[in-house]
C-alpha cells in the first residue's frame, strides 16, 4: 500500500516536471524570436520538420516503450528530460542497480535508479557548463586533429560498453551471444545503419532469444 | 554582438541548467528519503552517488566535445542548451542540417542570419520534445501494466526479470557491434582502435571484478567501471602513440 503511494507520487511529480520542462524547452526559441523579432516562416519550418518528425517522433514512441520499464518511474522522468539515455543514463542506472544487487521492478531498484540517473544528469550538466564557460579556449586539446588525447574521446563508446558488457556478459553469457552476433552480422551487410535502428534490431533478437531459452529451460532466472 | 552568443542566449542556457539540476536534486532527495524509510543503508546510497558521478565523467566530456562539433555553425550556446535537455548529437545535427537545408545552407558554415537561427532553434525543439508529451500520458500506464504482469505470479516475475536483462543486453550489444563492425556515413568507422579499446575495457573490468571478489575489496566496487573505462581510453592513446599510424588508424572499410 505504502509502495503504491510513493510511486503514485513519483508519477504526479514526474508529470509536473515534464510539462515544466516542455515550457522551458519552448522558452528558448520563443524568447529568441520575440527579442530579435524573427519568427520562422511557417512553410519553411514545416518543410524542415517534415524530414525530422517522422523519424524522431517515431523513435520517441519506441524509446518511451522500451526504456520506461527498465528505468523505473523516477528514472524515466529524469532521463527523458536530460537526454542521452541509451549511451549514458540507462547504462549508469543499470550499473548502479547491478552493483547494489537490486532489480528495476523492486522499489529499492526504483530508488537506486532514480539516484543514479539524477547524479548522472547533474554531473553531465555541470561538465558541459564548466566546459563551455571555462575550458572553451582549451577545447582544441580534445578536438584538434593530431591531438594526443583525441583518440581517447573518439573511443568513449567502446570503452563504456566494453566495461559494461564484460560485467553483464560474464553473468548472462547465454543471453548475450545471439544479440551480439546478430548486431555484428547486420553491420557487416549494412555498415552505415544508424545505431538507433540497430538498438531496435538487437533488442528484438535478444528478447526473442531470451524467451526461447526460458521456454527451453536453458535460463532459469534468479 | 553575435546574436548566437549574446547575453540573452547565455541567460536562457543558465535557466535550462538550473532547471535540469533542480529537477535532478528534487528526485534524488525524494528517492533518498524514501530509501532511508525502507531501511536502505546510507553507505549503499553514497556508493551509488560516487559510482554514478565517476561513471558519467568520460561520456559527459565526450558530449561536451559534440557541443563543440555544432558550435562553428550555431555558436556555442544553442548546442549547449540542446545537449543539456533531451538532445543528442545525431538528432541535433540532423535537425539543424534539415532546417538549414531549406535555406540552401548547411551546418558546415556559420549562421549569420537570425531568421535562419530561429528556424533551426524551433526545428530542434519541436522535433525533440515528443517524449515529454508522451510521458505524462503513458508513463504511469506502462509501469502499471508492467507491475500487473510481474505481480501476477512468481513465474511471470522471473520471466519479467529475464526479459528486462535481455532488453538491456540488446542495447549493449548494439553499441558493441557498432564498435566491432560499423562504418557510419559521418563519424568514426570500427577498426583497430575501437576493437582494442573495447577488448581492453572488458579485460580491465573482469580483472578488477576478480580482484574485488578475491580480496573482498568492497570499497573498490563502485570504481570498477570508471577505472576500466579510463584505462581503456588510456590504451587508445597509448596505441596511437606506439603503433605505426597506418595500423593505429586502420578501419575495416
Amino acid at each position: 500500500m505504502e509502495k503504491k503511494a510513493y510511486t503514485d507520487k513519483v508519477h504526479t511529480w514526474g508529470k509536473i516536471w515534464s510539462l515544466s520542462a516542455l515550457a522551458v524547452l519552448y522558452a528558448v526559441p520563443l524568447v529568441f524570436s520575440v527579442r530579435y523579432n524573427v519568427f520562422p516562416q511557417l512553410n519553411l519550418l514545416l518543410k524542415a520538420l517534415s524530414a525530422v518528425i517522422p523519424i524522431y517522433w517515431g523513435t520517441a514512441i519506441v524509446e518511451v516503450l522500451t526504456y520506461t520499464p527498465m528505468l523505473g518511474a523516477g528514472g524515466t522522468y529524469l532521463s527523458f528530460v536530460s537526454g542521452n539515455i541509451a549511451n549514458l543514463k540507462l547504462p549508469c542506472a543499470m550499473n548502479a542497480m547491478d552493483r547494489a544487487k537490486v532489480t528495476a521492478s523492486s522499489e529499492e531498484g526504483e530508488l537506486i535508479s532514480t539516484i543514479a540517473i539524477g547524479v548522472s544528469a547533474i554531473t553531465t550538466t555541470v561538465i558541459i557548463a564548466v566546459g563551455v564557460l571555462l575550458f572553451l579556449p582549451f577545447a582544441h586539446f580534445v578536438t584538434d586533429e593530431g591531438s594526443a588525447i583525441k583518440p581517447a574521446f573518439e573511443n568513449v563508446i567502446p570503452a563504456l560498453f566494453g566495461a559494461l558488457g564484460a560485467s553483464y556478459f560474464s553473468k548472462y553469457w547465454k543471453l548475450s551471444i545471439l544479440p551480439i552476433t546478430a548486431g555484428v552480422i547486420a553491420y557487416i551487410f549494412l555498415p552505415t545503419l544508424p545505431v538507433g535502428t540497430m538498438i531496435f534490431i538487437t533488442i528484438v533478437v535478444s528478447l526473442a532469444g531470451a524467451f526461447g531459452m526460458y521456454k527451453l529451460g536453458w535460463v532459469k532466472g534468479e | 554582438m553575435d546574436f548566437r552568443t549574446g547575453p540573452l542566449m547565455y541567460a536562457l542556457a543558465a535557466a535550462v541548467v538550473v532547471f535540469v539540476i533542480a529537477q535532478s536534486l528534487f528526485f534524488i532527495i525524494k528517492a533518498w528519503k524514501r530509501a532511508r524509510e525502507l531501511g536502505v543503508e546510507s553507505e549503499k546510497l553514497r556508493q551509488t552517488v560516487i559510482s554514478s558521478a565517476l561513471f558519467t565523467i568520460a561520456p559527459a566530456v565526450s558530449i561536451f566535445a559534440t557541443v563543440l562539433a555544432l558550435a562553428s555553425a550555431l555558436g556555442i550556446v544553442l548546442p549547449w542548451i540542446r545537449l543539456s535537455v533531451i538532445g543528442n548529437l545525431a538528432y541535433e545535427t540532423v535537425a539543424a542540417e534539415s532546417a538549414l537545408g531549406v535555406f540552401g545552407s548547411s551546418i558546415a558554415e556559420p549562421i549569420t542570419d537570425p531568421e535562419k537561427f530561429s528556424t533551426v532553434a524551433w526545428a530542434m525543439t519541436i522535433g525533440s520534445c515528443f517524449p515529454l508529451v508522451l510521458l505524462p500520458i503513458f508513463c504511469k500506464k506502462i509501469h502499471k501494466a508492467m507491475g500487473k504482469v510481474t505481480s501476477k505470479s512468481k513465474t511471470a516475475n522471473v520471466l519479467g526479470n529475464i526479459l528486462g536483462t535481455a532488453a538491456f543486453i540488446g542495447i549493449i550489444s548494439a553499441f558493441i557491434a557498432k564498435s566491432i563492425a560499423s562504418a557510419p556515413k559521418d563519424g568514426q568507422s570500427a577498426g583497430v582502435l575501437s576493437v582494442a579499446t573495447l577488448l581492453s575495457a572488458m579485460v580491465f573490468t573482469i580483472a578488477l571484478d576478480y580482484l574485488c571478489r578475491k580480496k573482498e575489496l568492497k570499497k573498490l566496487e563502485p570504481f570498477v567501471l570508471p577505472i576500466a573505462m579510463f584505462g581503456a581510453m588510456g590504451i587508445a592513446i597509448l596505441l596511437t602513440q606506439i603503433l605505426p599510424p597506418d595500423i593505429a588508424g586502420l578501419t575495416w572499410r
